[in-house]
C-alpha cells in the first residue's frame, strides 16, 4: 500500500475530514486509480473503524467522526469513480416510518452504510408508505432499511412492507428494520428480510444482502 | 436551665442537595432564553396558531411544522394559572370509596410503575418473551398488592391485542386488577377518548372525575426541541377534559441534548416550559405535570441507559427545578440496565431510588423497568417495593428530643444492664426499626435450614404468593362488560385497517 493510502486510512480512523479531500486529488494526481483510493485506502479505514468499534475501543462520536472524514472523501472520488465505471456495492434507502420524529438511529445506520461502501439515500423521518414505494421507483436500491423507536409507530413497519407487496415491488429490495423496541422475531413476523440490533449490525446486514459480506 | 432552639425542629427528613438556587435560577432563565431564542418546533398547525394567538412568534413554516418562539412574559403568565396543586384518586372499591390518593405538590412523593414495555420476564418460566393482556393484569395485580407502590402504568403492551387498539385493552386488564391511579398511554386521541370513557363509567359518571381524576395521560415531545402532531393534540384534548398531562420529554445527552448535564437540563425545561404555555393557552388551570427521564448516551452501544448515575443524578436535579418553579413532578428511579433480575438491577434500582427519595420527587416513576425500559419484570417490582421501604425509614430520620434521647431510660437501666426487658424497648422497637420479610438476616445454620434461599429466590416466592392470593375481582361483571364494550366497538371501528395484522403475539 503506497504511503499516501496509509495516510488516508489513517486519516479516516482519527476523523479528520478537512485533510481527506486534498489526500484524494494528490493520490489520483499520483496516478493512483479511484477504485484503490476507495478499496485500498478509505474503506481499509472504515474497516478498522469498525473493528475498533465493536472491540469497545472506539465510540460513537469517534465512529461518527470517521464517517464524516469518509463523506469528505467520497465527496472528491465520487465522480472519479462514475467516470471509470465502477460501482458503489449497493444503493440502500433508509427512513423513519410514518408517525415516528426520531431519527438519530437511521442516521447513524447511514452513515456506517456509506463507511462500508454503500450510496445512501435518506428520504427522513415519518416516512409514508409511498414515499418509500417512490423512493424504490426512483433510486433502484438493493436495500431499504427502516426504523422506528416507538412501539405505536413500529407496526407502520408492517404496513409500509405490505404497501411494497401490493405496489409489485416486494421482491426488488431486500428489507432491513431496527431500532429501540423491534426484534428479529417482529422482523419476520411483518416479512422484513432481516434485523440489525444496533447500526453496524445495519450496516453488515446491507453488505450481507448485495453479498459484499 | 433554657436552652436555645429546643422547640426548633430541624432536618426531621434527611434530605440531598444537588443544585443550588443560584444554579436552578440560570438553567430557568437560560430555558427562557432558548424558547424565545431558538424556539422549538411544532408539528401541529392548531398548537402554533394557538401559540401565535397567545403571543409567540412564528417563523419558517413548512407543510407539517413550525418554529415557535415564545418571549419570556408568555412562561410568566402561564405560570401564574398553573397548578401547583395536583390530585389523582384511584378507582373505588367495593364499598364505593376512592382509598388511594395521589396529592402531587411541592413536597410529596409517590412511587409509581413505567409503562408500555414490549417485554416482559415471565413470572414462572423467568423466560423474556413479548408482553400480553394477563401479563398486565398479573402486574397491576402486585402492584395493588404492595404497599410502596402508590400509582400505576401498564408495565407492557398488551400485543396479543389488535395493534391499533391495544390502548383501551391495557387499560381494562389494569383496571381489572389494581384501584390504584393510573398514568396511562394513548395510541391516539381516538384511543384517548375511549378510555376517558372508560374512566366515567368505571367513576360513576362525568362528575367523580371533575373532583378528582382516576388517570394522568403520558405524553412525550421528542427532544431535542420538538413537538409532533399527536403530542400537540393529546395536550389539547387533556386540556379540554380536565385530564392530568404528564409532559414529560426524554432527552439523552450526547445524542438529543448537549453532552453536558447542565445543558440537558436547559433543554429538557425548554421543552416542558412549551407544554405549560400552550396547556394554558388552551385552559388556563390546566393540570402540567412535568419531568420525567433524562440521561447519557452509552457511546459504546447508543443505548438510553436507565440505571446510570447520570439518570439518577439528571433526575434529583430536575426535581429541585420542578420544586423551586413550585410545578409537580414526574421523577425515575428503580429502573435498571441489567437484562434479567439480578444484582446489576438490584444496585441501579436501590441507588436511583434511594436518590429519588432523598431528593423527593412527586411521581416517581419506571418501577419494575430492565433492559433501558424496554422488558418489565415482576421481580423487580416486588424488589422496588422493598428498596422504597427501606429508603422510607431512612427518610425518618432520627428525631431528637427528650423523649427520644431517653435519659430516664439510661438512668434507669445504668452501666452494665440491658434495654431488652425494659418498656421503653417494647414500646419503641417496632415503629423504630425497620424489618421486611425478604430480607435474610438470620445466622447460617438457620439460613441453610430454611433452605439455603438467596435473595432472587425469596422475591421469586413473594410474587408467585401475591399473584396466587385470592382477590376478590376489582370490577362486577356487570362493569367489566360495560367497559369490555368500548374496546369491542373500538376493534370493531378498526377492522378494515390492521386488525388482521397480529405484529407481535
Amino acid at each position: 500500500m503506497s504511503k499516501l493510502l496509509e495516510k488516508m486510512s489513517t486519516a479516516i480512523l482519527e476523523g479528520e475530514a478537512e485533510k481527506m479531500p486534498n489526500l484524494v486529488k494528490k493520490a489520483l494526481a499520483e496516478g493512483t486509480s479511484a477504485k484503490e483510493v476507495l478499496e485500498n485506502g478509505l474503506l481499509v479505514g472504515m474497516q478498522e473503524v469498525g473493528v475498533r468499534f465493536r472491540a469497545g475501543d472506539m465510540f460513537v462520536p469517534e465512529v461518527l467522526m470517521s464517517a464524516e472524514a469518509m463523506q469528505a472523501a467520497m465527496v472528491v472520488l465520487r465522480p472519479e469513480l462514475a467516470a471509470s465505471g465502477h460501482k458503489q456495492i449497493g444503493k440502500v434507502v433508509l427512513g423513519t416510518v410514518k408517525g415516528d420524529l426520531h431519527d438519530i438511529g437511521k442516521n447513524l445506520v447511514g452513515m456506517m452504510c456509506e463507511g462500508a461502501g454503500f450510496e445512501v439515500v435518506d428520504i427522513g423521518f415519518n416516512v409514508e408508505p409511498e414515499n418509500f414505494i417512490e423512493a424504490i421507483k426512483n433510486h433502484q436500491p438493493e436495500v431499504i432499511g427502516m426504523s422506528a423507536m416507538l412501539t405505536t409507530t413500529m407496526r407502520a413497519m408492517g404496513h409500509t412492507i405490505k404497501a411494497i407487496e401490493e405496489a409489485g415491488l416486494r421482491d426488488r429490495v431486500k428489507i432491513m428494520v431496527g431500532g429501540a423496541p423491534v426484534d428479529a422475531e417482529f422482523a419476520k413476523r411483518i416479512g422484513a428480510d432481516g434485523y440489525g440490533s444496533n447500526a453496524p449490525a445495519g450496516a453488515e446486514l446491507a453488505q450481507k444482502f448485495v453479498g459484499a459480506a | 436551665m433554657q436552652v436555645r432552639k429546643n422547640n426548633y425542629t430541624v432536618n426531621m427528613t434527611p434530605t440531598m442537595q444537588v443544585l443550588t438556587e443560584n444554579q436552578i435560577e440560570a438553567i430557568y432563565y437560560a430555558a427562557l432564553a432558548v424558547l424565545s431564542e431558538t424556539g422549538v418546533r411544532v408539528y401541529d398547525k392548531e398548537g402554533w396558531d394557538l401559540a401565535h394567538q397567545g403571543g409567540a412568534v412564528v417563523e419558517d413554516v413548512q407543510a407539517d411544522s413550525a418554529l415557535v418562539k415564545m418571549p419570556s412574559w408568555m412562561v410568566d403568565k402561564a405560570r401564574a394559572t398553573l397548578p401547583q396543586r395536583i390530585r389523582v384518586i384511584g378507582t373505588p372499591d367495593g364499598d364505593g370509596k376512592r382509598k388511594y390518593n395521589m396529592d402531587l405538590y411541592k413536597n410529596t412523593m409517590y412511587f409509581g410503575t413505567g409503562s408500555d414495555t414490549p417485554f416482559t420476564i415471565d413470572p414462572y418460566t423467568q423466560v423474556r418473551r413479548r408482553a400480553t393482556y394477563k401479563d398486565v393484569r398479573n402486574l397491576a395485580k402486585l402492584a395493588e398488592a404492595l404497599p410502596n407502590v402508590d400509582f400505576f402504568m401498564s408495565l407492557g403492551i398488551t400485543q396479543d391485542t389488535a395493534v391499533g387498539t391495544y390502548d383501551r385493552w391495557q387499560y381494562l386488564a389494569m383496571l381489572e386488577a389494581t384501584n390504584k391511579p393510573i398514568n396511562i398511554t394513548a395510541v391516539d386521541i381516538e384511543g384517548l377518548k375511549d378510555q376517558l370513557e372508560m374512566a366515567y363509567i368505571r367513576l360513576g359518571g362525568k362528575e367523580e372525575w371533575k373532583k378528582a381524576p382516576c388517570f394522568s395521560l403520558y405524553n412525550e415531545p421528542v427532544s431535542p426541541l420538538s413537538h409532533s402532531e399527536e403530542v400537540i393534540q393529546k395536550l389539547l384534548f387533556c386540556a379540554d377534559n380536565d385530564i392530568p398531562i404528564v409532559y414529560t420529554p426524554c432527552p439523552l445527552a450526547g445524542a438529543t441534548a448537549p453532552a453536558t448535564l447542565a445543558g440537558l437540563m436547559v433543554q429538557a425545561l425548554t421543552e416542558s416550559l412549551f407544554g405549560i404555555v400552550l396547556s394554558q393557552l388552551r385552559k388556563p388551570g390546566c393540570q402540567v405535570i412535568i419531568g420525567g427521564l433524562m440521561s447519557a448516551m452509552d457511546m459504546q452501544t447508543a443505548v438510553y441507559p436507565y440505571g446510570s448515575p447520570e439518570m439518577a443524578l439528571l433526575s434529583a436535579g430536575y426535581t429541585e427545578i420542578t420544586k423551586w418553579m413550585r410545578v409537580p413532578e414526574y421523577e425515575t428511579a428503580g429502573c435498571s440496565d441489567a437484562k434479567c433480575f439480578d444484582e446489576q438491577a438490584c444496585m441501579e434500582a436501590a441507588i436511583n431510588i434511594s436518590t429519588a427519595a432523598m431528593i423527593g420527587g412527586n411521581m416517581i416513576h419506571d418501577i419494575g423497568y430492565i433492559e433501558q425500559g424496554l422488558c418489565s419484570s415482576p421481580h423487580m417490582l416486588v424488589a422496588s417495593d422493598e428498596i422504597i421501604s427501606r429508603t422510607k425509614r431512612i427518610l425518618r430520620g432520627i428525631p431528637v428530643n427528650a423523649d427520644t434521647q431517653a435519659l430516664d431510660v439510661l438512668d434507669q437501666v445504668g452501666p452494665g444492664g440491658h434495654f431488652l426487658g425494659h418498656d421503653h424497648t417494647y414500646n419503641r422497637f417496632k415503629t423504630e426499626n425497620w424489618r421486611s420479610a425478604l430480607t435474610d438476616r438470620q445466622v447460617y445454620a438457620d439460613w441453610e435450614t430454611s433452605g439455603c434461599k438467596d435473595y432472587q429466590q425469596r422475591v421469586q416466592e413473594r410474587m408467585v404468593e401475591i399473584l396466587e392470593a385470592d382477590a376478590a375481582p376489582l370490577l362486577e361483571p356487570k362493569m367489566y362488560q360495560e367497559l369490555r364494550r368500548i374496546c369491542e366497538l373500538a376493534d370493531a371501528r378498526h377492522k378494515d385497517e390492521e386488525l388482521d395484522v397480529q405484529m407481535f403475539v
